[in-house]
């Protein structure tokens, strides 16, 4: 078997343990402190805003712009309806060149 | 046939999980038709980028590994840079376990190497909308997703010189509009805006000075910081609390 498969195993396996290490983790606590269990609430917030915020600065108006109307126009509308939107938005302000 | 009662029909529970896969899906698709198209160009086979996305089934880590698997750098470096992408799972299951534990051993095992960032986020939605989060449930959005990743990568690595423009078609700009919508989904929860806005800043600084992927480890650590620090609301406070 070549190098490739035998890293991809590794890799899946650490990314098995990240999926289930939390847990593992945690349950050995009876009671989840509340200062704990507030960090678990802003997970999600908190990881998902690292994953776009770079976005913002690497590419020029196009891409600031499409975020902030993706952003605002989500409080209005579903989120499928916006994520096809934002695409189109993208790919219509790249068109214009430039 | 006998059937054991239950509180909800189970089918609507199997059409609320699969309509809830549809967006995923469909914002997954371009990146594990570019994964696939990427990881031929590096010297992969078909085989080879399949086996990945079936295995690893974490899309920005599988990109981070075909970087390096093009340059001398060491294997296990390769690896700890793919766990070091996907460390934010662990607060995935932290923040959800519990709720697999009534599954058993084996679901919850499938449960765990299924919870990709979509599949946490609808979870979490689904439980602060009061709906019961079982297993139906969580394997009909799960599965699709995955089933679907794994073909994407195939269809890539089959037909992936085809795609001539990827920045044209706004492929690199998919996932971020979809992440997006994500943390808006969340806007309702106690401290958003300090959350977003220091995780977002602390990002931002850390690619920068550290570089990728360790600002997604440390913006996230920051905000999530920032939530602990928050005064705790009245309301929120019980006689007991100081106990902590």
């Amino acid at each position: 078997m070549t190098s490739i498969f035998w890293i991809t195993i590794a890799g899946a396996l650490a990314t098995y343990a990240t999926r289930a290490g939390g847990y593992l983790i945690l349950s050995r606590f009876e009671r989840i402190p509340r200062r704990v269990d507030r960090a678990l609430n802003a997970v999600p917030a908190a990881v998902l805003t690292t994953l776009v915020a770079p976005s913002f600065l690497k590419g020029d108006w196009r891409e600031a712009l499409t975020l902030v109307l993706v952003g605002a126009a989500v409080t209005r509308l579903p989120g499928v309806a916006v994520f096809a939107g934002g695409w189109a938005l993208i790919v219509g302000l790249r068109q214009l060149g430039g | 046939m006998h059937k054991p009662p239950d509180i909800r029909p189970p089918r609507s529970e199997i059409i609320e999980g699969l309509k809830a896969s549809i967006p995923v899906v469909l914002s997954s698709m371009p990146f594990g038709l570019l994964f696939g198209a990427i990881a031929v160009k590096h010297g992969f086979t078909t085989f080879e980028a399949v086996f990945m996305s079936a295995t690893i089934f974490a899309g920005a880590s599988q990109m981070v590994g075909l970087e390096l698997f093009g340059t001398t750098v060491a294997p296990w470096l390769i690896v700890l840079s793919i766990f070091a992408v996907n460390f934010r799972h662990v607060l995935y299951s932290a923040a959800v376990g519990r709720i697999f534990r009534p599954w058993g051993t084996a679901r919850m095992a499938l449960a765990f190497f299924l919870l990709v960032d979509p599949q946490f986020a609808e979870t979490e939605r689904r439980r602060e909308h009061g709906l019961r989060v079982t297993w139906r449930w969580y394997a009909a959005m799960a599965l699709p997703i995955y089933a679907f990743w794994i073909a994407d990568t195939w269809v890539g690595a089959s037909f992936g010189n085809l795609i001539s423009d990827p920045h044209a078609l706004g492929l690199d700009f998919v996932l971020p509009i979809y992440f997006l919508i994500m943390v808006m989904g969340f806007r309702q929860r106690k401290s958003f805006i300090p959350v977003v806005v220091s995780s977002g800043l602390a990002s931002v600084i850390a690619e920068h000075v550290v570089g990728s992927p360790w600002h997604v480890s440390l913006g996230a650590a920051v905000g999530i910081a920032v939530a602990m620090a928050m005064p705790i609301p009245k309301e929120d406070a019980s006689p007991a609390g100081g106990i902590e």
